[in-house]
């Protein structure tokens, strides 16, 4: 294309051009739906009345005292509370448009397009290059030589090629803490999740990892959304673009990050964000 | 009065500073035993093993000058003349024409124990399986309880039942489901051909397998239960299913633990006697042409043969026995050297049992 013709492309062509490569232009804005969702254990009530709707594409923070039910929000999210003892809920979560209960709904590939990453490495009892691609095998998503392609991509998508190249058959247990960290997101990323879980995921990092894999949770998107549990109030800050706050099982405020943490509409979000209450 | 209540105070201080003494010197008696009393503690098994192999070489060594490296190739078994003729060989003075080789006993050692380690070994990892993640709790704790039970059963009474009902059912019903439709070529063939009637080597094996699963079992699921649950979760939500956290994280992270309980098994396996002698046919001098046919082990000779042999007033029938016995205490030692060796080289991507 020369100087000319470029000039004539308006910005509607342009807007439409980029629409259609838009890998989700299918699909709703909101990748994840909660409607009046509750949620408890053996009677117990845990989560009540939560609906969220969470764009595409975006960070949001969940932030929140101990007990506040964040952590079951967010496990509820790809299903990992179901078989836990005495679960029943209410209300519903749409991802992609789709309750997850649904009957037509395959838990395994709900769990492939909703990634977790947990509170520490939890690397599994195999090389690191077999960490890698452990989830790509069990969905049969690429196999023989291509696994060793998925492998090394992920690997250096995460930063940690050029620390284990040279030992992808050995041990991942003898990485520090913080590239085990990497070496767990690397092993979710590598089956193509559109949404992922990150719960508590520096927690257990000294401030140089969690920096590192901080940097990182930034790079992801827009092409996943991140949902971050966090009691790290300056994490929540630096990373999201949203923050939802639970206080008591309940969606006591969600906005933009900066809205809740410097006009907070809740009298409870205002003295948590300042620190008065933990 | 105020000088008397002085005094109690000294006295009870005396008292005081007395007794702390005598806890002192009772707690450095009590440390001595535990530190002497310890090392006598470990002397007792070595010094067993030391003694009993010595006196057992010492047994054995004519029949070793006599039957030389034959012994482990030859499929002899002759008493020879026990009434009267003897013969001199390499200054040993034993019946004429005894002669003796175990290597049909050494294969029926190896190849029961090796059934029954193929039969074992994976029901006993799915019996851990279903005990730990497959069965609700108030199913699991019961079932768990009555395999460790199985576990104490006396060996014999496994080998009557398997004598009376297990052998012949399988003879009748089970066996020649497979063996018929086997085709005559070599190797194949092995599986077929005439199944008897339920005395043999596979009925051996599975007898054998039986008795192990208890301990393997029971051992891993132990061991199961001590996986922590992150990386187990961490595979859940990756989207694997039950059996595949099984395959790729569970089992592996426990697996020198099941090795090692594999291997005790197959010690139980290699030297199990009464139950083998019931169940094996006791057939001496003949490695089985198939799956099927009698036969008999190391252990199950010794115990079936040791009357019979005491009759041979050469003591050379005892002799060989006793060989026999030492060929089979060298079995099981090379086949726990050689699990350990698997057990460290399968530890190369560290040992992940304590971590999370």
């Amino acid at each position: 294309m020369d100087e000319v013709t470029r000039r004539q492309v308006s910005d509607a062509q342009l807007a439409s051009v980029l629409h259609n490569l838009d890998p989700d232009r299918d699909r709703p804005a909101d990748v994840i739906v909660a409607e009046h969702l509750s949620v408890g254990f053996a009677g117990q009530s845990v989560l009540r009345d939560v609906s969220v709707a969470l764009p595409r594409g975006t960070v949001t923070a969940i932030i929140g005292p101990t007990g506040s039910g964040k952590s079951t929000f967010l496990r509820t999210l790809n299903r990992m509370n179901d078989r836990v003892r005495g679960f029943e809920r209410q209300g519903d979560v749409h991802l992609d448009g789709e309750s997850i209960w649904s009957p037509g709904q395959d838990l395994l590939a709900v769990r492939r397009r909703v990634g977790m990453l947990f509170q520490r490495p939890n690397p599994f009892p195999m090389s690191i290059r077999d960490n890698v691609v452990a989830g790509v095998r069990a969905h049969g998503i690429a196999r023989g030589k291509q696994l060793d392609v998925v492998a090394e991509m992920r690997l250096r998508e995460v930063g940690l090629w050029d620390a284990v190249k040279d030992r992808l058959h050995g041990s991942p247990y003898r990485l520090s803490g913080g590239q085990q960290q990497l070496l767990c997101l690397a092993r979710a990323l590598a089956v193509g999740p559109e949404v992922l879980l990150l719960d508590e995921p520096t927690s257990a990092l000294d401030p140089l990892s969690t920096e590192a894999v901080e940097s990182l949770f930034r790079t992801l998107t827009p092409a996943l959304t991140l949902l971050v549990v966090t009691h790290n109030l300056g994490q929540a800050r630096r990373l999201s673009d949203a923050t939802m706050l639970f206080y008591d099982g309940q969606l006591a405020e969600h906005g933009s990050t900066a809205q809740v943490f410097e006009q907070p509409r809740d009298a409870r979000t205002a003295r948590y964000v300042q620190g008065l209450v933990g | 009065m105020r000088q008397r209540a002085s005094i109690d105070v000294i006295g009870a201080r005396r008292d005081e500073s007395s007794s702390r003494r005598l806890r002192r010197v009772w707690a450095q008696r009590e440390e001595s035993l535990w530190r002497v009393g310890g090392r006598v503690a470990t002397l007792v098994p070595v010094g067993a093993l030391v003694f009993l192999v010595a006196v057992l070489a010492v047994k054995a060594w004519p029949a070793v000058k006599v039957n030389g490296g034959s012994f482990l190739t030859s499929t002899a078994w002759l008493p020879g003349n026990t009434y009267g003729g003897v013969e001199h060989v390499h200054g040993v003075t034993i019946p004429a024409g005894a002669r003796y080789g175990a290597w049909p006993l050494i294969a029926g050692t190896l190849q029961t124990s090796a059934i029954a380690l193929v039969f074992a070994v994976p029901v006993s990892i799915l019996t851990a399986f279903a005990l730990t993640e497959g069965l609700p709790g108030w199913i699991a704790r019961p079932v768990g309880f009555v395999v460790e039970v199985v576990a104490g059963i006396p060996s014999v009474i496994i080998g009557l039942w398997g004598v009376l009902v297990l052998g012949p059912f399988l003879a009748r019903h089970v066996y020649p489901l497979v063996a018929n439709r086997i085709p005559d070529v070599p190797v194949l063939k092995y599986l077929g051909g005439s199944v008897g009637y339920g005395e043999g080597l596979l009925t051996s094996g599975l007898v054998l397998g039986l008795m192990i699963v208890p301990i393997i079992a029971s051992t891993t699921r132990d061991l199961f239960l001590q996986v922590p649950a992150l990386p187990k979760e961490g595979a859940r939500a990756l989207g694997m299913t039950d059996a595949e956290v099984a395959r790729r994280v569970t089992l592996p992270w426990v697996r020198s633990g099941v090795i090692g309980a594999a291997v005790l098994g197959l010690g139980r396996a290699l030297g199990e006697t009464i139950a083998v002698a019931m169940v094996s046919g006791s057939v001496l001098g003949v490695v089985s042409p198939n799956l099927y046919g009698t036969m008999t082990t190391i252990a199950a000779t010794i115990v079936s043969q040791l009357d019979s042999a005491a009759t041979d007033g050469t003591g050379f029938a005892v002799a060989t026995l006793a060989e026999a016995g030492l060929l089979l205490a060298g079995i099981s030692i090379v086949v726990n050297l050689a699990a350990r060796a698997i057990v460290h080289r399968s530890g190369a991507l560290g040992a992940p049992v304590g971590r999370a």
